[in-house]
């Protein structure tokens, strides 16, 4: 690009700034009101507090439910990486019946969640599964499989074919080649599919509402809370999840991003 | 590993396994809720419970109930919106992107991504209580002298959807078109400026076009995520924001009419997938589509 500021290079830098601002401003808003008192709409500036972080730490309800969301998360990532990379190395170089399998694991990620989640709902009801947490993961692993699986598949599929070539002929065993040879170079991917299946079960909100039982993970409790409006002790919490997101988004890239980058030049 | 697994039992054994698990698992969780669900749109409601006999009386309602159609329209023109503001706004921001140099390009795209892994019903939340009548839009707006006092322009109506969808979607909107923008050969651009054309005019005939895929991408991407939420006109909508969406939700808890609510969903369903064959059809540039 030129190396002057052209009119159209300033215009174009201040639509960047604007949708930048527009993306942040739902971001910046409680973080602000976490630091300091608002009552409506007004900031009050003069009085920097710490105390909806204390109010925070005392709110019993948000924290089992931060806790749920955990144990969700956990277990989907567990299953969704284990069956997803599985999936990936079945499918990978398979004509015949691959792609409309595949088709089947993409449809709970581009259905609208309130269709999956309905789905599952019935499906559920039909095979007398009552809804508990285990429903909640079920679901939750069924919409984030697609990512993991694509995710693997696409490094499986940028991975040059001689490795495994090389180490059938230097005599290494089925096992040998897929503990060595395979596992080591999907790591990278599995690690960024770990992320985001994370980040996604994390802030899955509509499959869960359908599907959970008591339990609710955190998004359904705000949810429910928000009806009446938040108290401001959630403003601290948003605060910690975004700088949980941003390290979350950071590692995510450092796995992700280098390997596309890479594997585009060649 | 195929010539090994044939040789050793063991890994036969395995073989099998997978093989199993690698048509069970979607088959089981994915094909069959979705094929019961189709099902359950033949079935019809009799006090309260669900009667098993094939009807197609939940379609004949969809279409002649004068509630259902013009909502299904009205949602369809609402999410085309969303999907043409983000655009408008991220068309801009990605050519800008590309037009950075190296580590500030991707830093840049990371900066605008970030905020999608950010809580979808905390971002929500807080766009409420910025469009809100004592928020901090309406509260700029008087204080800058546009207004002279708040507007319920955007409380609690289709605009406050509007404005909070566009928002939310945008980074969906940015990542394709920048991945297309991205893809255009700089020897393009080159040779149509050695060839004397304006700059203007390099951007029209040459960037453009090839661009449209993944603007394709894009619009396809926002409709159908727009079209499919629920939450953001349930929080934002109030009463006169009534989205497709809303009244399908309603159909499994106040209304408990499953059968009927399986039914919509199907007609929301074979929207979002001609919305995604359309984007596939017009997006198919390498990269940008799912």
């Amino acid at each position: 690009m030129n190396a002057l500021p052209r009119p159209s290079t300033i215009f174009l830098a201040a639509i960047t700034t604007l949708v930048a601002v527009l993306l942040y401003s739902p971001l910046f808003v409680p973080i602000v009101s976490s630091f300091f008192t608002v009552s409506h709409g007004n900031v009050d500036w003069s009085s920097p507090t710490l105390s909806t972080y204390v109010a925070l730490a005392e709110n019993h309800d948000i924290l089992a439910a931060l806790r749920t969301t955990l144990i969700v998360g956990v277990c989907t990532v567990v299953l969704s990486v284990v069956s997803g990379t599985l999936l990936a190395l079945y499918y990978h170089g398979r004509r015949s019946g691959r792609s409309i399998l595949q088709f089947i694991i993409f449809l709970p990620f581009l259905m609208p969640p309130i269709i999956s989640g309905l789905a599952l709902l019935i499906f559920f009801r039909e095979i007398h599964l009552e809804r508990s947490l285990l429903t909640v993961v079920i679901g939750h692993t069924v919409f984030v499989l697609a990512i993991v699986y694509r995710t693997v598949l696409m490094r499986l599929q940028s991975m040059s074919r001689t490795l495994v070539e090389a180490s059938y002929d230097l005599g290494a065993t089925g096992w040998q080649t897929f503990w060595r040879i395979i596992l080591p170079n999907l790591s990278s991917a599995m690690v960024g599919g770990t992320i985001l299946a994370f980040a996604l079960s994390f802030d899955e909100t509509m499959i869960t509402i359908l599907v959970t039982g008591t339990q609710s993970t955190l998004p359904v409790r705000l949810w429910a809370m928000m009806r009446l409006g938040f108290s401001p002790d959630i403003n601290a919490l948003v605060a910690l999840i975004l700088m949980f997101t941003v390290l979350l988004c950071v590692l995510a890239a450092r796995f992700l991003i280098p390997r596309q980058m890479a594997t585009e030049r060649t | 590993m195929s010539a090994a697994a044939t040789t050793q039992p063991a890994e036969r054994r395995l073989s099998l396994l997978v093989t199993v698990l690698a048509f069970a698992l979607p088959v089981i969780f994915v094909l069959v809720p979705l094929a019961i669900f189709l099902v359950y749109s033949f079935f019809s409601v009799d006090q309260g419970t669900i009667v098993f006999a094939p009807t197609l009386g939940n379609y004949a309602r969809f279409f002649t109930d004068p509630i259902f159609l013009p909502v299904f329209w009205n949602t369809i023109v609402l999410c085309v919106s969303v999907a043409v503001i983000c655009i408008l706004l991220a068309y801009p921001a990605a050519y800008f992107l590309t037009t950075l140099k190296g580590r500030w390009r991707y830093a840049l795209l990371m900066l605008l991504l970030v905020p999608l892994l950010m809580s979808y019903v905390i971002k929500i939340y807080a766009i409420r209580s910025i469009l809100g009548l004592n928020g901090f839009l309406n509260k700029a707006l008087v204080a800058i002298g546009i207004l002279h006092e708040p507007s319920t322009l955007f409380v609690f109506n289709m605009n406050a959807i509007l404005l909070t969808l566009s928002l939310l979607l945008i980074p969906f909107a940015i990542l394709p078109i920048f991945l297309s923008l991205e893809r255009i050969p700089q020897t393009l651009l080159r040779a149509s400026d050695d060839l004397g054309a304006s700059g203007l005019q390099t951007f029209l005939r040459i960037t453009l076009p090839l661009s449209l895929p993944g603007v394709a991408s894009a619009a396809s991407f926002v409709f159908v995520l727009a079209i499919g939420d629920f939450l953001t006109p349930q929080m934002v909508g109030g009463i006169s924001g009534f989205t497709f969406g809303r009244i399908l939700y309603s159909q499994f808890g106040t209304a408990y009419n499953w059968p009927f609510g399986a039914a919509l969903s199907v007609a929301l369903a074979i929207i979002v997938i001609c919305a995604i064959l359309i984007g596939e059809r017009f997006g198919r540039n390498r990269g940008t589509s799912i």
